[in-house]
């Protein structure tokens, strides 16, 4: 996939989206290269979720268009967004919590027609290709169990691995590293850098500084709802606004 | 972990064979062992319930839309298949599964509109669309006998009673297979993954890219055709419609009662549940007459049901019996859990006071959940 490295992947124009008055994403435009690690960084309540719920057809914009490597996606239902390639993690971990680690990967594969629907479910390649992920998380020892008996880290895990299973190109991740230790701070990350290399692009919102500093390629900074500024990490980290934003709030 | 190996698992798929078979034994030779015809129209009055609730577990067990509206599917599947043979001068059979063929094509807008709302607004919607029903059928006397009612002839007027009854005890078993096989199709099939994703988390499924709308809407309608395929049988068997029976929020509501009851998780917990509530509501009519006490006991029993087995007897059933043997799913959870904690504690020594587990920032701050 290097051959369209540096491509444009998600790109933003004026997206809007008020909620009773308070401007959760004020007109943001912004645009994020294929083949990187970007990430998405701003104070609280500055707009990064809500601009993930946005691009991925989970909530309506008021105004604004999304596209995706050049594709108009703003109208289109989640489950084409993902289609489409982009694949998310929600901020706080959603799992399916009542199925199995495996069956919670399962869900995410795309039969190839009306037909294939009424297949069984836990065909072997499909069920090999869930155990491939899951042995890369590192949780393919609990394949069965209940998917809320996992810890937290364990779920966080768990959603990443259903994410990949729907073979994303692009993969929005809301706080990664939230809640976790930094033993697995550190195994996520590592697993970041191996999936970018393999060829998918990522897209992180993540309040922890030092993930965001050694991870990405390229930093976009939200305050109230649009971009202040963004850059490589290096220029980011001393940027006046960006520290006014962070402190002045 | 999975120390429960092969044998455990290989004895539960046995048991279950016997289960089934010895079953379908019972059903096959209840009629010849029925000691009179009233026993018989107890066993199909049980096997119209049952039916109905499987009918409406398409809905509520896969996708956790609970429904208090398909009694209204069950009366148009009547009515539809009474006026077809009377107006439409069609053969009995014919009618009835042109009656349900018509219930699915309604079903379509209808679960357009329904499952754009999710939880209490969706049950909301369910229960206007039979209070809507009830007013067309009884207002529309010209059409549908009104509160007059609709007699629908018998399929086989040669027959004698017992014959007839006989003949209906079959063809309910019949469709309780039908509709048996339809779910545990969908339960083990792809799009029964999907849309058990929606019961889990209907956003996170989407996000995965099951377009689950779509499965809403085509798994609404597969449960309405049933629903009024049971609905349009039991016209013909009973010949008498009364728009105040076809079309009340009782009979929706016995459905979703026998379903939780059994279990909506499982294949057999509607089935199970009318039962036991389909035997109970016979018994008290028998032993009480005409009185409401049944409303009281079918209540209670929901009552009992919520608070104490949330999941059904089934899982409460073969969760105890599980314990016992020391084998199943039980197990299973133990040991995952013991790892857990082992995992846990092999971290808990190096965790940074600023990473918490529960979700709080260190500022205090807890996250909202978008
Ligand atoms: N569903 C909603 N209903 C009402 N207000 C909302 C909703 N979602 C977000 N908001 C508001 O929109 C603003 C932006 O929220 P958002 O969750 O996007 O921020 P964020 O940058 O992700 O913050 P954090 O870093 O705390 O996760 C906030 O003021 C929030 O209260
Ligand atoms: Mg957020």
């Amino acid at each position: 996939m290097s051959a369209d490295e540096g491509e444009q992947s998600l790109a933003t124009v004026g997206l809007t989206k008020t909620f009773g008055g308070v401007a959760a994403l004020d007109g943001a435009t912004v645009s994020f290269r294929h083949g990187r690690v970007n990430a998405l960084i701003g104070p609280n309540g500055s707009g990064k979720t809500t601009f993930f719920n946005c691009v991925t057809g989970m909530i309506r914009p008021d105004a604004g268009r999304t596209t995706y490597r050049g594709r108009d996606i703003t109208a289109r239902p989640p489950h084409r967004i993902a289609r489409a390639g982009i694949g998310r993690s929600f901020q706080l971990c959603r799992v399916f919590p009542r199925m199995t680690v495996l069956d919670n990967l399962l869900v995410a594969v795309r039969p190839p027609n009306l037909l294939a629907q009424l297949a069984g479910a836990r065909k072997r390649e499909e069920t090999e290709r869930a155990r491939y992920w899951l042995t890369r998380m590192g949780i393919d020892h609990l394949e069965r169990a209940e998917a809320r008996n996992l810890s937290w880290g364990q779920q966080k895990l768990l959603e990443l691995a259903g994410v990949l299973m729907s073979e994303p190109e692009l993969i929005l991740l809301d706080e990664p590293a939230g809640g976790v230790n930094p033993a697995l701070i550190d195994r996520i990350c590592d697993l970041v850098r191996e999936l970018n290399a393999e060829g998918r692009t990522f897209l992180i919102v993540e309040h922890n500084m030092d993930l965001v500093m050694s991870l990405s390629d390229h930093v976009v900074v939200f305050d109230r709802g649009r971009p202040i500024a963004e850059g490589p990490p290096s220029v980011i980290q001393s940027d006046e606004r960006v520290l006014e934003a962070y402190l002045g709030v | 972990m999975p120390r429960d190996s092969e044998r455990p698992r290989h004895t539960g798929r046995l048991l279950r064979l016997g289960a089934l078979l010895a079953g379908i034994a019972v059903a096959l030779s209840f009629p010849s062992m029925a000691p009179s015809p009233y026993e018989l129209t107890v066993g199909i009055a049980i096997l119209n319930f049952a039916v109905l609730s499987t009918s409406w577990n398409f809905v509520g067990g896969f996708t956790g839309y609970i429904s208090l509206g398909h009694g209204a599917f069950a009366g148009l599947g009547a009515y539809a298949t009474g006026l077809l043979v009377t107006k439409g001068e069609l053969p009995s059979f014919v009618a009835l599964f042109v009656s349900a063929a018509l219930v699915a094509v309604l079903a379509i807008p209808v679960g357009y509109a329904a499952l754009r709302v999710r939880g209490a607004s969706f049950v909301i919607v369910s229960i206007a669309l039979v209070l809507i029903m009830l007013l067309v059928f009884q207002s529309w006397a010209s059409f549908t006998g009104g509160s007059r009612g609709l007699v629908v002839p018998r399929p086989f007027p040669g027959k004698l009673r017992s014959e007839h009854h006989e003949i209906f005890y079959f063809l309910f078993l019949g469709l309780l297979a039908l509709a048996l096989l339809a779910w545990w199709i969908i339960d083990r099939s792809r799009f029964g993954m999907g849309l058990k994703a929606i019961r889990e988390d209907e956003d996170k499924a989407q996000s995965l890219g099951t377009p689950t709308y779509t499965y809403k809407l085509v798994v609404f309608v597969v449960s309405a055709a049933f629903t009024a395929l049971a609905g349009g049988l039991y016209g013909l068997w009973f010949g008498d419609l009364d728009p105040v029976f076809q079309f009340s929020i009782l009979s929706g509501a016995y459905m979703v009662l026998m379903a939780l009851l059994g279990g909506v998780r499982h294949l057999y917990g509607p089935l199970l549940g009318a039962v036991v509530v389909g035997y109970g509501l016979e018994y008290s009519k028998l032993e009480y007459g005409d009185t409401p006490l049944h409303l009281v006991f079918a209540g209670l029993l929901l009552g009992v049901v919520v608070m104490f087995m949330p999941d059904g007897v089934i899982p409460a059933v073969t969760g105890l019996v599980a314990r016992v043997l020391g084998t199943g799913e039980t197990s299973i959870r133990e040991v995952t859990a013991a790892e857990l904690r082992d995992e846990r504690d092999e971290r808990e020594a190096d965790v940074r006071p600023d990473h918490r587990p529960d979700g709080k920032r260190p500022d205090g701050k807890r996250e909202v959940r978008q």
